[in-house]
């Protein structure tokens, strides 16, 4: 599935947030957004999965008229992993994988036990089998993560974004995630913190300053130190990393 | 990590069963309370009038059984009995969607400030009063709380929808305020009445009674009750999806600020008619589905069946405590709801098993 967002624009009171920024995502291409902190990264995520309404611009999944299309209709399509998965009511595991069947039920339809299957496949991918009857709040933040990407596997989108998903993970869960995210082989566009990350799994990358689009390009030509200088105002110097072949990054130097 | 299974309880495992016993525990505790109160009606003679009313006469023999004892059962216990399952049954329901639809465990049906709309409105109808021989002096306090609830709701899914969308706790919020709002109000009225009785009425009213249960109320309550719990059964997946917030609910394709309006304008209008009929009783709406959540989980689609089970059954015993406990005194039924209540819930605290969805 192919995403093209067109030259967003989104005001909060005077402030211009995002600036005509445009993102594109070609059919199982593996993009990253990366920036500073408050640079406007979530926000253009939200106002490309409809939880922010951008006062100008166009968003486009294959066909689908993002903008004018209803929740659901996006939901069938677009699955999203985010920031925040807090809440003040505790579910199981099965039960909040399960909620990932959403988009694809009428209100009255019961579960199918092809839902149930699909479920069991999405907790058998985040290696979440053993969890089903566990609390969701009793787990810790890696597990969370994992549950909410089970949820988002279960919605059977042809794009995911993933919003910061290894926020606050330790690197094994970071790892994980993304390998998981990354086999799955749809489309997705996902910001990110960790330049490192961002070589090793995204096929192009989306730099975002002050919400604009700074740069993009491949990972090795638009994480040049001159631009990871001017996004994070810290000196950097690159190199191909003698383990791994990757481009490597050595900050303050 | 040690595992920690969300359906702690070993009743959720037997959910199906639990439900059934709990229709039996109704039925039974419904048949008791016909026949048990201050008159004292033996009990196969009130079986017999029971059966009679129940079969429309083929069953059960009205024989030497005195008239006196007939209207009791059939003009004040029967109804009464209804009224407590109808109540139950709603301010459960009402406070479970309340608290999924504002994503807080501490919501109740009142939480937008029903109760304090509808007790302003009561206010108004026994101490100013809309005159007599008026259409409205016929239908005077129900109508009154009737009006209050409705006008205190629509005006807090106003003053939280300001500014865009309707966030849980804007409502909270805008439900507080609008509450303080028509208390004060009520208090001046109480003030400035010169009517000793109008004020003791107001109290009384003020602490939910189910002693002006009439069949003549029955079927616009029952109407309202039955067919909102009809339609929460089946919205489980957005009350579901509501628990996860607004930011989740959208990627799953439910736009929470829609359903949210709908919800509470559902919820105030079954909370409205209850109050209206029984004045506010306290508790139930919030206690109920916590017991349940305890013992089912929070997944709506278990929780709402069990909650308005176990609310009508909370119901109906804290009618019958209201009878029986003091003799030949008919207590205000929202006293008892909080007397059982709040030991319920210190006992809920004090267990370890379950934290309030938190």
């Amino acid at each position: 599935m192919k995403l093209a967002a067109k030259e967003l624009q989104v005001r909060r009171g005077k402030k211009e947030i995002i600036k005509n920024a445009s993102v594109f995502v070609k059919d199982k291409q593996f993009v990253g957004l990366i920036g500073p902190n408050g640079c406007g990264k979530s926000t253009l995520l939200k106002s490309i999965y409809k939880s922010l309404t951008p006062h100008s611009g166009t968003v486009f999944l294959n066909n689908l008229d993002v903008l004018s299309s209803s929740e659901k209709k996006v939901s069938q399509h677009l699955g999203v992993v985010g920031q925040f998965n807090e809440m003040s009511f505790d579910l199981t595991v099965e039960q909040m994988v399960l909620l990932g069947r959403t988009p694809h039920k009428k209100l009255l339809e019961p579960d199918q036990s092809a839902d149930y299957a699909i479920v069991e496949a999405a907790l058998r991918r985040t290696r979440l089998l053993d969890y089903r009857t566990r609390s969701y709040l009793s787990l810790s933040g890696g597990e969370k993560q994992r549950v909410i990407l089970a949820r988002t596997i279960a919605q059977q989108p042809e794009l995911m974004i993933l919003d910061e998903p290894t926020n606050h993970l330790d690197i094994r869960y970071q790892f994980e995630i993304l390998s998981c995210v990354k086999q799955l082989g749809i489309s997705v566009l996902a910001a990110l913190h960790d330049l490192d990350l961002a070589v090793m799994y995204c096929d192009y990358i989306y730099a975002v300053k002050d919400g604009e689009i700074y740069a993009h390009g491949k990972p090795e030509d638009v994480l040049t130190p001159e631009t990871v200088e001017a996004l994070y105002q810290i000196k950097c110097q690159t190199y191909i990393n003698p383990v791994t072949h990757r481009l490597g990054f050595a900050y303050g130097i | 990590m040690v595992g920690r299974e969300a359906n702690r309880s070993w009743i959720g495992r037997f959910y199906l069963p639990v439900l059934l016993l709990l229709l039996f525990f109704i039925a039974v505790s419904t048949v008791y309370s016909v026949s048990i109160g201050q008159v004292h009606i033996p009990f196969r003679q009130s079986m017999n009038i029971l059966l009679h009313v129940l079969t429309g006469g083929r069953l059960g023999s009205l024989n030497g059984i005195e008239e006196s004892y007939f209207n009791i059962i059939y003009q004040i216990r029967m109804p009464r009995v209804i009224f407590a399952l109808l109540i139950g049954m709603g301010l459960s329901l009402c406070g479970a969607v309340m608290q999924a639809t504002v994503q807080n465990p501490l919501a109740d049906p009142y939480i937008i400030g029903i109760s304090s709309g509808a007790s302003l409105g009561a206010t108004v109808a026994i101490l100013i009063g809309f005159g007599s021989g008026t259409l409205f002096a016929n239908f005077g306090i129900a109508f009154g709380a009737f009006a209050g609830a409705a006008v205190t709701s629509v005006a807090v899914l106003l003053l939280s929808s300001i500014g865009g969308k309707a966030t849980s706790v804007k409502l909270i919020l805008s439900g507080v305020v609008v509450g303080a709002f028509c208390s004060s109000f009520s208090n001046l009225v109480i003030y400035f009445a010169n009517n000793a009785e109008g004020v003791q009425q107001v109290a009384f009213w003020s602490m939910g009674s189910l002693a002006q249960s009439s069949w003549e109320k029955i079927p616009i309550l029952s109407v309202v009750v039955l067919i909102g719990c009809v339609l929460f059964l089946f919205q489980h997946r957005v009350l579901n999806a509501m628990l996860l917030g607004d930011e989740s609910a959208v990627t799953l394709g439910i736009n929470l600020s829609v359903f949210r309006k709908l919800y509470m304008i559902l919820a105030a209008l079954i909370t409205g008619t209850m109050v209206a009929y029984a004045g506010t009783i306290g508790f139930v709406g919030l206690i109920v589905p916590h017991i349940c959540r305890g013992l089912f989980g929070a997944d709506h689609k278990r929780l709402i069946p069990a909650t308005l089970l176990v609310g009508s059954l909370f119901l109906i015993w804290a009618d019958i405590l209201s009878r029986i406990l003091i003799h030949n005194v008919d207590l205000p039924i929202g006293i008892i709801t909080s007397v059982i209540g709040s030991p319920l819930f210190i006992y809920m605290i004090v267990k370890k098993g379950y934290n309030f969805g938190g």
